[in-house]
């Protein structure tokens, strides 16, 4: 038996892309593999879970069934460490655009047979159920964020995950800010940075998938958009995306939506 | 003065390749006109303008002006002396155990850059004061900024966000270029302020330009600076800003600001860094990589425990008293040069001259007080040294002593000064010096985070870096003479020890010292066992206290303030203090009522620092960087801000 801390990665609801995030991480994959032991990654290896503990718990995904919830509660309890990857995991996910609506009458619209469907009224962030210990942000999850927090967890440092504003990064990668050369309406401003501001190069405004930065400003940037002819309809949709129940993008949406 | 004709400047090009230059200039890329390597003319924006406004950058067709028909983009020399990221050094840790610290420093071969306003002239100026000019000197800076000529621009139609004329910063080139030219529609007036520029000129074809000429330069900066889009009035306003603290301008300008860092991001001025340790997997290959940072993240103002501007409004206030407001004092100069780039590129377009005429709008004037002045200029290339731990004390539960030998040892150790102590892959951070001379150093570490976890799991043998040390001792010549009380508590004993032990050796300076200590329990005091042996001291007094007492404490309980009384505290005594700042604001209020007066009431401050030498911004305060004017203050410096939520 090795001494490697043992790394489980978990999903709730999600669509596999952040933790896909890892097996693309090729370079790298190999000097993970020989630092930790991967105890549980069920897209990349069909070891089953052996009920055993785990040093390092990624967690993707939402919680929107009971199935899950208690899934989770297990792995807290079984985790020493237990980091969120994703927007699903952190907020909610694009799946949380449901908590603004009537869930049984979408399912009734939707399936042809609701009584298979088994789904909570919300898909909510995995820190609404128990204590997280690190969040890492994006839709999907940034490759090298990911790579830099396991070796922080290995090495015994702070992660190199700065929460301040995509355009931070925008700035320093020297890329012309869209909102104010094109007038795009970018989330940069208030969008916690990880992503080294993709969008932005590409000359698209930020679209928020890493979620809200701390103090997002949130309110104070769409009444500026607002004020340079941006709708509010437009508004609220560009709010409501992959991180749309992150507190910040949706009090911001919802003063919007009440105009 | 020289003319030299449209169609030649081509030549120019030829001639700074001539010399082996790399050329950068303006160009345009992705919508705006952008600082990047270029070839010849072609590249320039010849037909462009620009349409500036506060949170507005829109170029156009118009004119057929190479230089004139546009002013500042995002890009200014920053970019160039200071990227936005770099590898400051890298570390390995090698197979006998040691750790090897290489440097990185940049070899820029000669490049020029072209097309420099008069206001980024004065911004490089100012830049250079913070990072070449005051006790250290950053190498990796002056190696850019000396490989670079500058092919400066005087600007003869300033833009909308333009005030450079009330900065006192333009629009004239008049400083830092090695040539300067000024474009007429047939082709443009040639200055050569330097041999360098000089040497450039004799490669082109020119000739005298005609008196008319000269004449023309003249009138059209007269113009110019007639002409600014923008105004501002910096006289008297450090005092000001720095009066009016609690205006309610500063919550207003907060309801609109993002704290997103644009602003200071684009300021051709903005030195603030941070650092990052990277590494691979195991720990074994490391580096420290410097980036950019801002006075807007929250990050910036972080210390263990919590940050000091959790409000945007807060942060916002720090920027501006800074850049228009302490500046002065530090730099004898504004941070300010005028070229409205913040204004531009705040998303929302906030105007920093409207806050300016806003806050000046007000009552409240404070004075600022000087920053000591620095013997100039070390070379300080931010690279540990390597050094080993030889012994290891347990003082209490989370606190440990560590003695490091310091391989090629160290000059300047004393009581007071700090050094920034590292682990490659996991940090480096501020330690005092708690005791020790220039081979063996002697420091007590809190374990309260990642780095101080893992310096306090060291055993003998370990290999630590080691910088510095840094900042201004106890001023022990200014105290001897009177009797001292000394005010430490929790781990605000560990930079206090050497001072004490300094004066309890020098008995006839020194002949009546009390230390009030306080911890937070008995099994938290620290240096139990060297304690027990100052009780036997004559001229040593002591007096402890516990937050919480264990059954068999029979000592004080309470708070360090409850041991100062007329005892503790003798007529026409000093005073030293150390500790969390809450607790040093009621001994400074405690020892004012026992007659301790300001200027002899000495206190320690702790701020975020990344760099310990003045380069990185993160621990400035009002008119000091805590690094190099203190960290050891006395109390009338920093009274005026002391408390001050916020700051
Ligand atoms: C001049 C000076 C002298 C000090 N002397 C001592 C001493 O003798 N003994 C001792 O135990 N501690 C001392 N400290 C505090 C010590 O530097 C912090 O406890 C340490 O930086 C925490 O780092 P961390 O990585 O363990 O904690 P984290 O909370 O993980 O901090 C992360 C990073 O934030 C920064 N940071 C956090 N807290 C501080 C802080 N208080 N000051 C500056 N930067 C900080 C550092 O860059 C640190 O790496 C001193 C601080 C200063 C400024
Ligand atoms: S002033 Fe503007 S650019 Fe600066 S932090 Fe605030 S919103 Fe961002
Ligand atoms: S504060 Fe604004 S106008 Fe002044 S130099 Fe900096 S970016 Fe330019
Ligand atoms: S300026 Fe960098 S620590 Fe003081």
């Amino acid at each position: 038996m090795s001494a490697r801390p043992r790394l489980g990665i978990f999903k709730m609801a999600s669509c596999d892309g952040c933790q896909l995030q890892l097996v693309g991480c090729e370079d790298e994959l190999l000097a993970v593999a020989g630092a930790l032991d991967i105890a549980f990654f069920a897209v990349a290896t069909s070891k089953k879970d052996d009920g055993g503990r785990y040093d390092l718990a990624l967690v993707e995904g939402s919680v929107s069934n009971e199935e899950q919830l208690a899934h989770l509660l297990d792995i807290r309890a079984r985790s020493d460490f237990l980091v969120t990857i994703g927007a699903c995991a952190t907020s909610g996910g694009i799946q949380a655009l449901r908590n603004w609506r009537d869930v049984d009458e979408m399912i009734r619209v939707v399936y042809a047979t609701p009584s298979y469907i088994d789904t909570l009224a919300t898909s909510t962030p995995i820190a609404d159920h128990v204590p997280v210990d690190f969040e890492l942000r994006g839709c999907p999850i940034d490759k090298g964020q990911l790579v830099e927090l396991i070796t922080a967890f290995l090495v015994g440092r702070r992660p190199a995950i700065r929460d301040e504003s995509v355009c931070m990064e925008c700035k320093r990668a020297g890329a012309t800010c869209v909102l104010v050369a094109k007038g795009d309406p970018c989330l940069g401003p208030i969008t916690h940075a990880g992503c080294g501001a993709i969008c932005p190069r590409f000359g698209r405004g930020c679209y928020g998938c890493f979620g809200p930065k701390e103090r997002a400003a949130a309110s104070a940037l769409a009444a500026h958009l607002a004020s340079g002819g941006v709708p509010a309809e437009a508004l609220v949709r560009k709010l409501r995306g992959f991180t749309a129940w992150a507190p910040a993008f949706r009090d911001a949406s919802d003063a919007l939506d009440e105009g | 003065m020289q003319f030299l004709e449209r169609a030649a400047l081509d030549a120019l090009f030829d001639a700074l390749r001539a010399e082996g230059r790399a050329v950068l200039g303006p160009t345009v890329v992705d919508g705006a006109i952008r600082l990047a390597p270029i070839d010849g003319a072609q590249d320039l924006p010849a037909g462009w303008t620009d349409a500036q406004g506060p949170g507005h950058y829109r170029l156009r067709r118009g004119g057929d002006a190479t230089f004139d028909g546009y002013v500042v983009g995002p890009d200014s020399l920053k970019q160039v002396f200071f990227p936005s990221k770099e590898t400051l050094y890298r570390a390995e840790r090698r197979a006998d155990g040691k750790l090897g610290f290489s440097p990185v420093l940049p070899d820029p071969g000669a490049s020029a850059v072209l097309g420099v306003r008069a206001c980024d002239l004065a911004a490089a100026r100012i830049q250079r004061a913070a990072l070449e000019g005051g006790p250290y000197a950053e190498p990796r800076h002056r190696a850019r900024r000396e490989a670079a000529l500058i092919v400066a621009v005087n600007c003869t139609r300033p833009g909308a966000l333009c005030f450079c004329a009330s900065t006192e910063t333009g629009p004239r080139v008049t400083e830092g270029a090695d040539l300067v030219l000024t474009e007429r529609p047939d082709g443009f007036l040639v200055e050569a302020p330097t041999q360098a520029g000089r040497a450039v000129l004799a490669r082109l074809d020119t000739r005298p330009a005609a008196a008319d000429e000269v004449a023309w330069v003249d009138d059209a900066m007269r113009e110019a600076a007639a002409n600014m889009g923008r105004e501002v009035d910096l006289d008297g306003l450090p005092e000001q800003l720095f009066g009016r603290l609690d205006h309610a301008r500063w919550k207003i300008v907060a309801e609109r600001c993002l704290a997103c860092g644009n602003c200071t991001s684009v300021c051709p001025t903005c030195f603030c860094s941070t650092s990052e340790h990277p590494s691979s997997i195991d720990g074994d290959e490391a580096s420290r990589v410097r980036l950019w940072d801002s006075c807007f993240t929250e990050e910036h103002a972080y210390i263990h425990g919590g940050g000091f501007r959790p409000r945007t409004e807060d942060r916002y206030r720090q920027w501006l008293t800074h850049k228009v407001g302490a500046w002065v004092a530090q730099f004898g100069t504004s941070g300010c040069v005028g070229c409205g780039r913040c204004i531009a590129w705040c998303p929302v377009g906030i105007d920093l001259t409207e806050e300016i005429a806003a806050l000046r709008q007000g009552e409240g004037i404070a004075a600022l007080p000087a920053p000591p002045a620095h013997a100039c200029a070390t070379d300080e290339d931010l690279v540990p040294r390597a050094a080993t731990v030889t012994r290891v004390e347990r003082e209490s539960d989370d606190v440990v002593t560590l003695h490091v030998a310091v391989d090629e040892g160290l000059q300047g150790v004393l009581p007071g000064r700090f050094c920034q102590v590292s682990l490659p892959g996991i940090g480096e951070v501020p330690i005092s010096i708690s005791g020790g001379d220039g081979a063996l150093l002697e420091h007590t570490i809190r374990a309260v985070g990642r780095a101080t976890d893992a310096l306090c799991a060291l055993s003998p043998g370990d290999a630590v870096g080691i910088r510095g040390p840094y900042g201004r001792a106890w001023p022990l010549e200014a105290l001897a003479g009177r009797p001292v009380v000394v005010v430490a508590g929790g781990i605000g004993l560990a930079p206090l020890r050497g001072a004490l032990r300094s004066m309890i050796a020098r008995p006839d300076e020194f002949p009546e010292v009390h230390l009030c200590y306080g911890a937070r329990s008995p099994a938290d005091v620290l240096y139990a066992k060297e304690l027990l042996g100052w009780m036997e001291v004559p001229t040593m007094h002591l007096h402890l206290t516990v937050d919480h007492a264990s059954p068999a404490w029979l000592g004080h309980v309470g708070v360090v303030t409850r041991l100062l009384d007329a005892r503790s505290v003798p007529a026409g005594a000093s005073a030293m203090i150390c500790g969390p700042e809450i607790m040093m604001r009621f001994t400074v209020e405690r020892l004012a009522q026992l007659g301790v007066p300001d200027e002899r009431t000495w206190v320690t401050m702790e701020r975020n620092m990344q760099c310990a030498t003045g380069f990185c911004g993160r621990c400035q305060y009002g008119p000091y960087f805590v690094c190099k004017d203190g960290p050891v203050f006395s109390f009338d410096q920093i009274r005026f801000l002391f408390g001050e939520e916020g700051y």
